[in-house]
């Protein structure tokens, strides 16, 4: 192939890729929270929809590029990193106990300071992503990368009765400037977005009325038993053929 | 050629306010500062890039004051220090400080002062034109270009210890850019952001430096 062809084809496959989707998989750091943890063993519960979330924008007019953003991994992260830090003990579910007691394992994520066993919960989150939305300075004529989303929370007890049921919203922004291209502004806007998330809920989640509620009287049972991880009126969840960690 | 003409810089006129309060309280010592983004503004957001600037150039300072990075400084507060729950005025500090974790953290940082930088750096004008072509013989642009860069940030400075706004630095910077091409663009830039972050970054220095 002449150098002529081998430039024309360069020159024709950057000028193709400019047309192509945007995809951005979020990555970054999620700390855990400097808090006074929350005397709970909470079971968490990802489905595999919060697991691989992401959201599809396709291109409304000309101009425009298709964006995929890609959140599942990153918000499991830093939800482990959240919860971890925020309460006494935490268990992963992969499925809820009541759907399937027997299967309902424990996974240990100990780099995330999640801890293993399952165990006797005294509650059980459930996460949902409810909307995402994001504004590229094309689309809002200024110069930030938006991100916002709502999340919705559902609070079980072991045995499937609903606790508490509310929504958050978050948000986060990055300016242009420093960035090296869209698709890296919309990532960082996505974990800001995540981070606000993360704070939202940890300056929140006491405050909801039904889960303050539900707090005192496990508090308040908690107080007439001895701590062993049960509370009057809380039946311990242990799945079939594990034993409780001492 | 190009590298003499890399060299050249566009005009900035820069100014700086300060409104010291009182001064630094007693030497710093092993205490640290560190320098904070306002990141509440709906329509812009200060670089982050902005607010490391200031930060390395009081770090530079002949006495060897501590600055911790704000990157470090907001994850190892998380989430303390983000957008939704930072604190808005000195007072709030005391509510911060009933989180027990939270209080032993700021302690082992030694935090002494904050400095809340906020602001941006806008393009207020833009004109010219060029035109770039590509052929068998070669590629090669022909035209002129110039635009205007406007840098406007406060800094305020708080003392954690006595929970107290102790000054306030205003910098405003612009400069005007070109960029002439014949065949090969040669930009000459103005350093408008930089400039403002030396103005903001001498003025806390000198701050830190009074004791």
């Amino acid at each position: 192939m002449s150098p002529w062809k081998i430039t024309t084809s360069l020159l024709a496959s950057v000028l193709l890729a400019a047309c192509g989707a945007n995809e951005v998989v979020v990555q970054g750091q999620f700390p855990s929270p400097v808090l006074e943890k929350v005397p709970v063993t909470l079971g968490v519960h990802y489905s595999e929809e919060f697991r691989g979330h992401e959201f599809f924008d396709q291109a409304s007019a000309r101009g425009e590029s298709d964006w995929m953003v890609r959140t599942g991994d990153a918000q499991v992260r830093m939800y482990d990193a959240l919860l971890g830090g925020m309460f006494e003990r935490v268990v992963h579910l992969d499925e809820l106990p009541w759907a399937e007691p027997v299967e309902a394992a424990a996974e240990t994520v100990a780099e995330t300071g999640v801890q293993t066993g399952a165990a006797s919960l005294d509650a059980i989150l459930v996460p949902h992503v409810d909307e995402l939305q994001y504004a590229i300075p094309l689309h809002t004529k200024i110069n930030v990368f938006e991100v916002w989303m709502r999340y919705r929370y559902e609070l079980y007890s072991p045995e499937g009765e609903i606790l508490a049921d509310w929504t958050m919203t978050c948000y986060g922004k990055t300016p242009t400037a420093f960035m090296q291209g869209a698709e890296a502004a919309v990532n960082l806007a996505a974990v800001m977005a995540l981070r606000d998330a993360g704070a939202n809920f940890a300056i929140s989640f006491t405050k909801v009325a039904e889960v303050g509620q539900w707090l005192e009287q496990f508090q308040s049972g908690a107080d007439e038993t001895p701590r062993n991880g049960k509370a009057p009126g809380i039946v311990p969840h242990l799945p079939a053929g594990r034993e409780e960690n001492p | 050629m190009l590298a003499g003409a890399a060299m050249l810089g566009g005009c900035v006129t820069a100014s700086v306010d300060e409104l010291v309060f009182t001064g630094v309280s007693e030497q710093l010592g092993d205490a640290s500062v560190v320098v904070l983004g306002r990141r509440h503004a709906s329509d812009y957001e200060t670089e982050p890039e902005f607010v490391a600037c200031v930060g390395k150039h009081i770090s530079r300072g002949a006495n060897g004051i501590t600055v911790v990075s704000e990157q470090d400084f907001v994850d190892a507060l998380y989430p303390w220090f983000e957008p939704r729950t930072a604190p808005m005025h000195p007072a709030d500090i005391n509510r911060l400080l009933e989180v027990e974790p939270l209080r032993q953290a700021l302690s082992r940082m030694k935090t002494a002062y904050i400095v809340w930088v906020d602001g941006k750096t806008t393009r207020s004008d833009s004109m010219g034109s060029m035109a770039c072509g590509i052929g068998v013989g070669g590629a090669g642009c022909f035209g002129f270009g110039t635009w205007d860069d406007v840098s406007e940030y406060e800094a305020v400075i708080w003392d954690f210890t006595r929970q107290r706004e102790v000054g306030r630095i205003g910098a405003a910077a612009s400069g005007q850019s070109y960029m002439p091409a014949l065949v090969v663009p040669i930009p000459i830039i103005a350093p408008v952001k930089g400039t403002a972050c030396d103005g903001i970054g001498e003025q806390l220095l000198q701050f830190f430096s009074t004791k």
